[in-house]
């Protein structure tokens, strides 16, 4: 066991070193950093930002914008993804409005969102609209999945309407709303640095990531993106132990 | 007692119930005993209000509590056998209360030692005493049984049906009990409605009080046939 399992890690990190590598020879054949700069020059790109106190306050209000698109969609999604899942004519009348929203390009609802609202919260606004479809979707799903033989033996045991939805459709739900979350939250972080770009907000990833594009640094945009995925892969790790900690999987 | 005066009920354009009558004496045992299909459970349903009639009335249902065992377990798959028979009772009983009634019902249906099992741990048959200790547990005083025995083999079905008389002698309610077994239908009721046709009509009522077993079968195979 235990050797397997450091067999597996080694196994993990010679991957990614295949593809560092693979990353280092194309960029010598290209030789042109402003095309691809090389793994080396993006991770000293990358220890300059992580000296600059700007650089953590930037992480820290994009990740704040971030999840704050997450939780709203997760909430929203969940709370009507329940009422559509159970109720025919509010599953009617949502459906074409979550095909809309499901179509529309991202960058139309960003700028429109720069129309409405404040900088900062532009990227709040459409990391949401983003993410809600999907949570929705997942969560409709897992509600019309629920056994109907459960919800009879409910009814003929007489359970309350309460308990029905925290013991039955919750768990009947669980894995649909899991899997769409995870997916959600990777989409979280695309979706608001994009609108960032536009956006423009003060203390933004998106903002350096416009800046990188401007003054043609582009060792410094690879290193920005670097800390997103990072961001992200982290932010989804730590969501996946959460649902393991509580024996949700 | 249920009576069921008179109903009708259509399902699409079938026909299965058309003036049809029956009524489910006090805290005796009444078999619906027919073919498969024929609309054994839809006839236990409207008894149970789960199912509305088209026309025609269901008396005496006004203080009726009910529970059920169905064709399947039916349990919740991410609870224990604990938490299933607690899931029932939790509005019914406060918790000291609860863990009383649970315990006794687990040992009476011989599973202590699996109270924290999932379902998906235990056999078929161990599912199927959780279901009927829910059933008990459960305070009601009109309990369906909708072929609790199908799929099991012998040895566990005369377990089941030795374990059902025994919670039932001890705290006894009106049943409706489902079958096309002809074993099961004599050894367990009091009255067995034999049914038959579409819409179903009642061919014949016995009453198993003093009537010889084997007569009884005698008869319920010669509907059969």
């Amino acid at each position: 066991m235990m050797h397997s399992i450091l067999h597996n890690k080694s196994r993990k990190i010679y991957i990614i070193l295949f593809w560092i590598v693979v990353w280092e020879v194309l960029s010598l054949v290209i030789n042109q950093e402003i095309y691809l700069p090389s793994p080396f020059s993006t991770f000293n790109a990358l220890v300059d930002l992580l000296k600059n106190k700007d650089t953590y306050i930037t992480i820290l209000f994009s990740t704040y914008r971030t999840l704050s698109g997450f939780f709203v969609s997760c909430l929203f999604g969940i709370v009507i993804g329940y009422i559509c899942g159970t109720n025919q004519f509010f599953y009617d009348l949502f459906t074409p409005f979550i095909g809309i929203i499901r179509t529309v390009p991202v960058m139309s609802i960003i700028i429109i969102a720069i129309m409405w609202f404040k900088d900062t919260n532009v990227p709040i606004f459409v990391a949401f609209l983003m993410c809600f479809p999907i949570i929705w979707t997942n969560t409709v799903s897992g509600i019309k999945s629920t056994d109907p033989k459960l919800l009879q033996m409910c009814q003929i045991y007489n359970i309350k309407k309460v308990r029905v939805i925290t013991s039955v459709y919750f768990y009947s739900v669980l894995p649909y709303v899991k899997a769409a979350m995870i997916s959600a939250l990777g989409i979280g972080w695309k979706v608001t640095s994009a609108a960032e770009v536009l956006s423009l907000p003060k203390y933004s990833i998106g903002r350096y990531l416009y800046d990188s594009k401007v003054y043609l640094e582009i060792p410094a945009l690879f290193a920005w993106t670097v800390i997103i995925i990072t961001l992200s892969y982290f932010f989804e790790t730590v969501l996946k132990k959460l649902f393991k900690s509580r024996n949700y999987d | 007692m249920i009576n069921l005066v008179n109903i009708n009920k259509k399902f699409a354009d079938l026909e299965i119930l058309k003036n049809f009558s029956i009524s489910f004496e006090e805290n005796k045992i009444s078999c619906l005993f027919g073919p498969s299909g024929v609309g054994k459970t839809t006839i236990a349903n409207i008894a149970s209000k789960l199912v509305l009639v088209d026309n025609g009335e269901v008396t005496g249902t006004e203080k009726a509590v009910y529970s059920y065992v169905f064709q399947e377990p039916r349990l919740l798959e991410w609870f224990s056998v604990y938490d299933n028979i607690d899931f029932v009772l939790k509005d019914v009983y406060d918790i000291e209360k609860r863990v009383n009634i649970i315990n006794n019902y687990i040992n009476m249906v011989e599973l202590n030692g699996y109270e924290n099992y999932k379902p998906n741990a235990l056999s078929g048959g161990m599912c199927q005493r959780v279901s009927l200790a829910r059933a008990f547990a459960y305070p009601s005083n009109f309990l369906i049984l909708d072929e609790p025995f199908k799929g099991l083999d012998i040895k566990l079905k005369n377990e089941m049906i030795f374990l059902f008389k025994k919670l039932w002698s001890e705290s006894k309610r009106t049943v409706l009990f489902i079958t096309h077994d002809v074993d099961e239908a004599v050894t367990l009721s009091d009255s067995i409605y034999i049914i038959k046709n579409k819409p179903v009509e009642i061919m014949e009522k016995i009453v198993m009080n003093n009537k010889d077993k084997e007569e009884a079968k005698k008869l319920l195979i010669s509907y059969y046939t």
